[in-house]
């Protein structure tokens, strides 16, 4: 068995564990605090609540909302601009993927300086960073767990993958509360993601004894739960969701991903699509693409999905590729790629950029552009 | 760039999060070095003030004492002098000396000097002060910086110097006067005794009582001439060269000699009256006699001063046990009580400025030790004082 580490932040779990968000801050030293949200969250009343909390312990606290989904890189820069003029101390982010991943660029900016594009890449952190809590809002990102944070280049339309052990965050503070105010489209894209998550690093060639059962039981608790929850919120389910979003956070953030969040990444930084929208349309593909490395793998998942099968294993994976198709298709996805990217002829430019992103590296099945190019066909 | 990511980076074995406990020890480490640079200067700093023979003090501008070097605990053993004023420890008094030097340097912002006299431990002690003022932007209050440093032995020695430079000098002028005044001396003795020789043989010839006045003239000639010779072999004895060898001496005559010196001081001023009780017969003492005629000398000045335009001055030779003594009465202004213990101190004066440097009777003091006798003073302010001089008979 090849060496491996597991490495995840302290989690706090449960239905209200946002009261804790005070003394969590307090206890990393917290003086003034520099929070990082967005205006969707403004508007569901969040935003004031956490800062609500942190007043009541007579926290000061600065405000970034200046976000797009998919942050850009120019942002960041500017949120790290903000955070060293109020000489801030701890960063707290809330909200789904996209703040967490900003607050993530705007702690490594600060205190290593330069440019987000400095970054790119694995381990390219040499200082610390200033203490983190993060508050997921949406349960897909896993972002509060990992050592990942996908910021946008607009001048050469990519996602950066940064990676570093130094981006795991203190303490992840996950209050299923937070995402009743979801709408059903965001929680399908979420939920989504973080089986997106689940399966590619289940079948990663990082895998590990400790990666794999939170893999599973991601999948699993996702495909009982994601038709609940989108369709009619029910807390139990979202609670459901919750849990499986940061097994699968903890999964990738080990264990890393594959072809599939590569293209994704490419596609996001091209045509600013919803990252969690163009998942589904490209993981059965990607799936069946992977078959001939991680077959039983692959048939594993679609016995946690399907539960107990009869068939060949040959069978169960060529079968676990329709049976995603039809879930996504019966919650009323968009399964064609065409509705995502206005022009074919534009899909090898986006497979030559997703085959250099680092999220491909473990992949099962060794790819190159043009088997990427194939996925995207048969996805198109 | 992503290209070269490899597996191995993405699981990171080698990487943590970096947390700030290198970023801290780091900082220690740079923290502890340089804490052992300035701990080596402050080192080398404390050898070179430790080094400094003079009194150091940092005073505020109220003069409270801030710190000090350990010529001051020598100065002052067993004394904590932190938040104590400079001048209540030097001088013991209430406010600050006007003359205090530290005042000048912060006003003109420049070094400034001073000597001072401070009575420390029932000595005198003479200092040449240094202030400098410190001023620092980073301090609320300006400080000062002093050093005293303890000349009274560099001062004692040079008086004595001046003293015996001018002994010295006196001593080539009156070798050279002697020389002058003898030769003429000895021919107008040569010609009047000539004259008396001449005169038995004029006796017949010359009315009695011309003869008689001639005897009588050159009688006084001759006598006036010895007395000529006298003073000039006195004046020589005086000033001979200090570090004589100790000989029998006879205080009378030491007494008649020195007085013989100052006769004509006295004549000029009729008013005051001089009487001398020289008791014989009197033993020797063993001595040097020019140094012994430089404290009847000093004690003799100091009455003519202390009388004043009119008094009287008592000299008196007498024999206690196995003392031979020397008194000096005058009637003079009398010397306040609390200056009798500092009379003998050096530097102590209470005569204008030109008029005294306060040596005279730390000389006579130390003269009189030096012939193994005590010199004492009484004293009734108003009325009079009485030095006397004690020393043994041998």
């Amino acid at each position: 068995m090849q060496i491996t580490k597991f490495a995840i932040p302290e989690v706090i779990f449960g239905n209200g564990s946002i009261k804790f968000l005070a003394s969590c801050a307090l206890r990393l030293g917290a003086k003034r605090v520099f929070l990082v949200s967005d205006k969707g969250l403004e508007s569901c009343g969040w935003v004031k609540q956490v800062i609500d909390l942190l007043k009541d312990a007579k926290l000061e606290c600065i405000y970034f909302n200046d976000l797009t989904a998919n942050p850009r890189d120019t942002q960041v820069h500017r949120g790290a601009e903000l955070y060293l003029e109020h000489n801030a101390d701890v960063i707290i982010g809330l909200g789904g993927g996209s703040p967490i991943d900003a607050a993530k660029g705007i702690a490594t900016i600060v205190s290593n300086g330069g440019k987000v594009s400095d970054y790119e890449g694995a381990n390219r952190i040499s200082h610390p960073l200033p203490p983190m809590i993060f508050i997921p809002t949406t349960a897909g990102s896993g972002s509060d767990v990992s050592q990942y944070a996908i910021i946008s280049d607009k001048e050469r339309e990519v996602k950066m993958a940064i990676i570093s052990r130094s981006l795991v965050p203190n303490i992840s503070i996950i209050d299923p509360d937070l995402l009743v105010t979801k709408s059903r489209k965001l929680i399908l894209a979420s939920g989504v993601d973080a089986l997106a998550h689940a399966i590619e690093s289940y079948i990663s060639r990082l895998a590990s004894p400790f990666t794999e059962p939170q893999a599973l039981n991601a999948i699993k608790l996702i495909a009982e739960n994601l038709e609940a929850a989108a369709n009619r919120k029910d807390p139990e389910a979202l609670t459901q969701l919750a849990i499986a979003s940061t097994a699968a956070g903890m999964s990738f953030s080990n264990a890393g991903l594959g072809v599939g969040h590569a293209l994704a990444h490419a596609l996001g930084g091209r045509y600013d699509v919803m990252h969690g929208m163009a998942l589904p349309i490209l993981l059965p593909s990607v799936m069946r693409f992977n078959i001939p490395s991680c077959k039983g793998k692959i048939a594993t998942i679609a016995r946690t999905i399907n539960g107990a099968s009869l068939c060949s294993i040959d069978e169960q994976a060529e079968q676990v590729c329709d049976t995603l198709q039809k879930m996504f298709e019966d919650l009323g996805i968009p399964m064609r790629l065409r509705d995502l990217v206005p022009n074919e002829t534009d899909l090898e430019e986006i497979c030559k950029v997703a085959i250099n992103d680092a999220c491909a590296v473990p992949n099962p099945r060794e790819a190159n552009w043009q088997d990427l190019l194939g996925i995207c066909k048969e996805a198109w | 760039m992503s290209t070269n990511t490899s597996l191995t980076d993405l699981m990171g074995i080698e990487h943590n999060k970096l947390n700030f406990f290198q970023e801290l020890q780091k900082n220690i480490e740079e923290l502890t070095t340089i804490n052992l640079q300035s701990e080596d200067q402050r080192r080398e700093i404390a050898a070179i003030l430790d080094g400094v023979t003079d009194v150091m003090m940092v005073l505020s501008e109220k003069l409270e004492i801030i710190s000090v070097n350990h010529v001051f605990e020598e100065l002052f053993p067993g004394v904590n002098p932190i938040g104590k004023t400079c001048y209540s420890l030097f001088r013991n008094v209430e406010r600050a000396c006007p003359e205090c030097p530290a005042f000048r340097a912060l006003s003109t912002n420049s070094v400034c000097k001073e000597t001072a006299i401070f009575r420390i431990d029932g000595r005198n002690l003479q200092f040449d002060m240094v202030a400098s003022p410190l001023k620092n932007p980073d301090l609320t209050e300006n400080r000062i910086l002093i050093f005293k440093r303890d000349v009274t032995l560099e001062k004692e020695y040079q008086a004595k110097f001046y003293q015996a430079e001018k002994m010295a000098t006196i001593g080539v002028l009156a070798a050279g006067v002697a020389h002058e005044i003898n030769n003429p001396m000895a021919a107008v003795a040569g010609f009047a005794e000539g004259i008396q020789r001449r005169l038995a043989r004029l006796d017949e010839s010359v009315p009695e009582d011309l003869a008689d006045d001639l005897h009588d003239y050159t009688d006084t000639i001759l006598k006036e001439c010895l007395r000529c010779q006298e003073i000039v072999k006195t004046l020589l004895s005086f000033s001979r060269p200090i570090a004589a060898d100790f000989l029998p001496v006879d205080i009378n005559q030491v007494a008649k000699d020195t007085l013989r010196l100052l006769d004509h001081q006295l004549k000029k001023n009729n008013s005051i009256k001089l009487t001398t009780e020289l008791i014989t017969p009197i033993q020797h003492v063993h001595g040097d006699e020019a140094q012994l005629k430089q404290v009847i000398l000093n004690l003799m000045t100091n009455a003519v001063d202390a009388v004043g335009d009119s008094g009287e001055i008592k000299v008196q030779t007498f024999i206690e046990g196995d003392n031979v003594g020397l008194r000096v009465f005058d009637s003079g202004c009398g010397i306040p009580p609390e200056n009798i213990d500092l009379l003998f101190e050096p530097f102590f004066t209470t005569k204008s400025v030109g008029h005294g440097i306060g040596i005279g009777l730390s000389t006579c003091y130390n003269i009189v030790s030096d012939h193994n006798g005590e010199i004492v003073v009484d004293s009734n302010p108003g009325k009079g004082s009485c030095f006397t001089v004690l020393l043994p008979i041998k």
